[in-house]
């Protein structure tokens, strides 16, 4: 590439010395004035004698190499600007969305409307972010802009521990919480809309604040840390903990390709005053915890395409309801999710969730209405259609099943969803 | 509720057509292999004229994006697929792929005829290409700076390299890098000071050098990269989403045939049974 450039240069440097000669007027061409000629006057036209002589060969090249080591020093610099901005990644999408919900009216009688339905249009996430991947460490930031409002998702800094690979990391910051599967997952490549119920209500908004160990050896994954236990979007605790203590949440997992999965904990404790029938008086100490196990299949049956089963389990106690934690209450969860590819541009995904509100506790209802904490399952269909790597569209249907009490008058709710999203990502 | 129903299935079901491809099979990937491929599929193609292939370029790590983004059917890989790849791939399409090897190489290092040297140690080489030897003495060579040629970093050599001479280290930031191996081939045929490497196949107006191991210098020969005795011995490969069906099986099936590995011979690389 040197020889080609310096080449280049000495064409182009000796064509312009020519080009200047043949248009010189004391080119070699033009006879040289005799010297008994009168003296031209000094001013209107130089003599011979005063003009420049033409450049050698080797000025030449001295001046070619010149200008190349200057193009080589230029080179390496805006190699070393590229360089460092190759590094830097940004990325993001949009979920938009329309969604429709039927509205419920009473089985006995069809006049009374129970609930309204909706039919609407959502921004439903708008996500921005930015990674900077150096040699020792990794700088991430990501935030939310939808219409109500900015947000923080993310905003990590990773060191890589020296000697690793890459392979061990400690991150500080706020992140994903390392706890099951598809919590940390990402919605831009989760197949139906929203996440399952048991993962919205244990790991809401997927986040907190805290510190990551994140390790890797061969086939097995292992991720802990300590954080300060509240998410991200606990009432009355956005940004802060409601106490001093610190929750452990981790995950030890292994990955042989086609199959995935692994076991994960978290324990800790919250303040809070509990309502009810038997209200605290002050501020009580309330375990958080959870345990889960999930797993995932990517099989080669069908010609059509791939296909991935996957399943996660949670039980544990403390949960956030509309972002009210619910101190002390034991509650469990299970998903289970079939995805079958359907040539290169679309998919077919089955999933059901049930999650029990509050474990040991029968259905319950009072006057008509089901009781809040009544077990909920839903079925969701989703199909997707990709348009090249940048959008998806999916079109979901929800048919959500409450429990009832038997014999009892609450029929299960026609609360049934359905929604059209479409995602754009770079 | 049935209404609800009908309006999903009206927006799923045009979605649905269109699993099938048939056709062209297009072929994308690794440079050191594009060669190959091409011929591959010009016999094929005299052999079944109803079939059309399309072989391209770019660098085993463009040709893995495409097989994660679906604008390849086969990938042609000088590498091993990495964990974050396979990850996207799954990610996507819910499946890990299908890794096949289809021939095998020697990473090669050239250097011009002029050169006196015939071999070099990993070691050497290493320390050249990162850059703590930079003149021809210090491997017993003339006096003269050692002038280093690479790969794109979307080259699949160049990843092999990196991973299995240099230890995942950096290469010397002067390493000037070039769009191909037949590139690399043309800058070292004329110059005696310059070092570059690539596929065994394109070793032609050039000198192959040897890698001492101990007192032995192993030349990347036919025996000596089949039996791997060669230190940077490599297989080459094809990466599809799935297993293989229709007409990319019935390529597939011609190259790993005794036509089709009799074509890897020609081309300068080494059958893979």
């Amino acid at each position: 590439m040197t020889k080609n450039l310096l080449f280049a240069l000495l064409t182009v440097t000796s064509s312009a010395a020519l080009a200047q000669a043949a248009a010189s007027p004391h080119a070699t061409s033009t006879p040289p004035p005799a010297e008994s000629a009168p003296a031209p006057s000094t001013e209107s036209t130089p003599t011979q004698a005063d003009a420049p002589a033409a450049p050698s060969t080797d000025d030449r090249l001295t001046t070619a190499e010149g200008k190349l080591t200057a193009l080589e020093e230029q080179y390496a610099e805006t190699q070393g600007i590229v360089s460092a901005l190759s590094k830097l990644k940004l990325s993001g999408y949009i979920q938009a969305r329309y969604m429709y919900q039927e509205p419920d009216f009473d089985e006995a009688d069809p006049t009374v409307k129970l609930s309204d339905g909706f039919s609407r249009f959502t921004v439903r996430r708008g996500r921005l972010k930015a990674t900077y991947g150096g040699d020792t460490g990794q700088f991430l930031l990501q935030i939310e802009a939808i219409p109500s409002g900015v947000q923080l998702r993310d905003a990590e800094a990773t060191l890589y521990i020296p000697g690793s690979g890459q392979n061990l990391s400690i991150t500080l910051g706020q992140m994903k919480l390392p706890f099951g599967y598809e919590g940390p997952h990402s919605s831009s490549e989760r197949e139906l809309p929203e996440r399952s119920r048991v993962v919205g209500a244990f790991l809401p908004g997927e986040r907190d604040r805290g510190l990551k160990i994140a390790g890797k050896y061969r086939m097995l994954r292992a991720m802990a840390g300590v954080f300060d236990g509240n998410g991200i979007n606990n009432t009355g605790f956005v940004g802060v903990d409601n106490d001093k203590e610190k929750d452990v949440v981790g995950r030890l997992g292994f990955d042989l390709q086609w199959i995935a999965g692994g076991v994960s904990g978290w324990t800790g404790t919250t303040l809070g005053k509990r309502n009810g029938p038997d209200p605290d008086l002050y501020r009580k100490a309330y375990k958080r915890n959870r345990i889960g196990a999930d797993v995932q299949l990517y099989l080669d049956l069908l010609p059509l395409g791939g296909t991935a089963i996957k399943a996660e389990y949670i039980a544990g106690k403390t949960y956030q309801r509309n972002n009210v934690e619910q101190l002390g209450v034991p509650a469990s969860g299970w998903w289970a999710l079939l995805v079958q590819n359907i040539g290169v541009s679309n998919a077919l995904a089955l999933r059901y969730d049930s999650f029990d509100f509050e474990n040991g506790l029968s259905a319950t209802e009072s006057n008509g209405t089901l009781g809040p904490n009544n077990a909920i399952g839903t079925l969701g269909l989703a199909a997707i259609h990709y348009f090249g790597e940048t959008v998806k569209l999916t079109a979901a249907y929800e048919l959500q099943t409450t429990a009832t009490v038997e014999n009892g008058t609450a029929e299960d709710p026609s609360d049934n969803l359905f929604t059209v999203q479409l995602q754009a990502r770079f | 509720m049935k209404k609800l129903l009908a309006l999903f299935l009206a927006v799923i079901l045009p979605a649905l057509p269109g699993a099938a491809q048939a056709g062209t099979v297009t072929i994308k990937g690794s440079d050191t292999m594009v060669i190959l491929g091409q011929r591959w599929a010009e016999e094929f193609m005299k052999k079944n004229p109803g079939t059309k292939l399309q072989v391209t370029g770019g660098g085993s790590g463009t040709g893995i994006s495409a097989l994660i983004n679906g604008t390849t059917d086969i990938c042609m890989s000088s590498r091993p697929i990495k964990d974050a790849e396979t990850e996207k791939l799954r990610t996507r399409f819910n499946t890990t792929g299908t890794e096949i090897a289809v021939a095998k190489d020697g990473v090669t290092f050239y250097v011009s005829e002029k050169n006196p040297l015939n071999s070099l140690t990993m070691d050497q080489l290493k320390g050249i290409y990162l850059g703590d030897i930079t003149n021809w003495k210090d491997v017993g060579g003339p006096d003269a700076p050692i002038v280093v040629y690479s790969r794109e970093n979307s080259s699949g050599t160049y990843v092999f390299v990196k991973d299995n001479l240099l230890g995942g280290e950096d290469y010397v930031a002067s390493a000037q890098t070039l769009p191909g191996t037949a590139a690399v081939v043309n800058a070292v045929s004329k110059e005696k000071n310059d070092i570059g490497y690539g596929g065994a196949a394109y070793a032609k107006g050039i000198k192959e050098l040897k890698i001492k191991v101990g007192s032995e210098e192993v030349a990347p020969s036919a025996d000596n990269i089949k039996s791997g005795k060669y230190p940077l011995s490599r297989d080459l490969y094809f990466y599809l989403r799935n297993k293989p069906s229709g007409e990319a099986k019935a390529f597939i099936d011609f190259v790993l045939s005794a036509d089709g590995q009799q074509i890897v011979t020609k081309v300068g690389y080494f059958p893979v049974k």
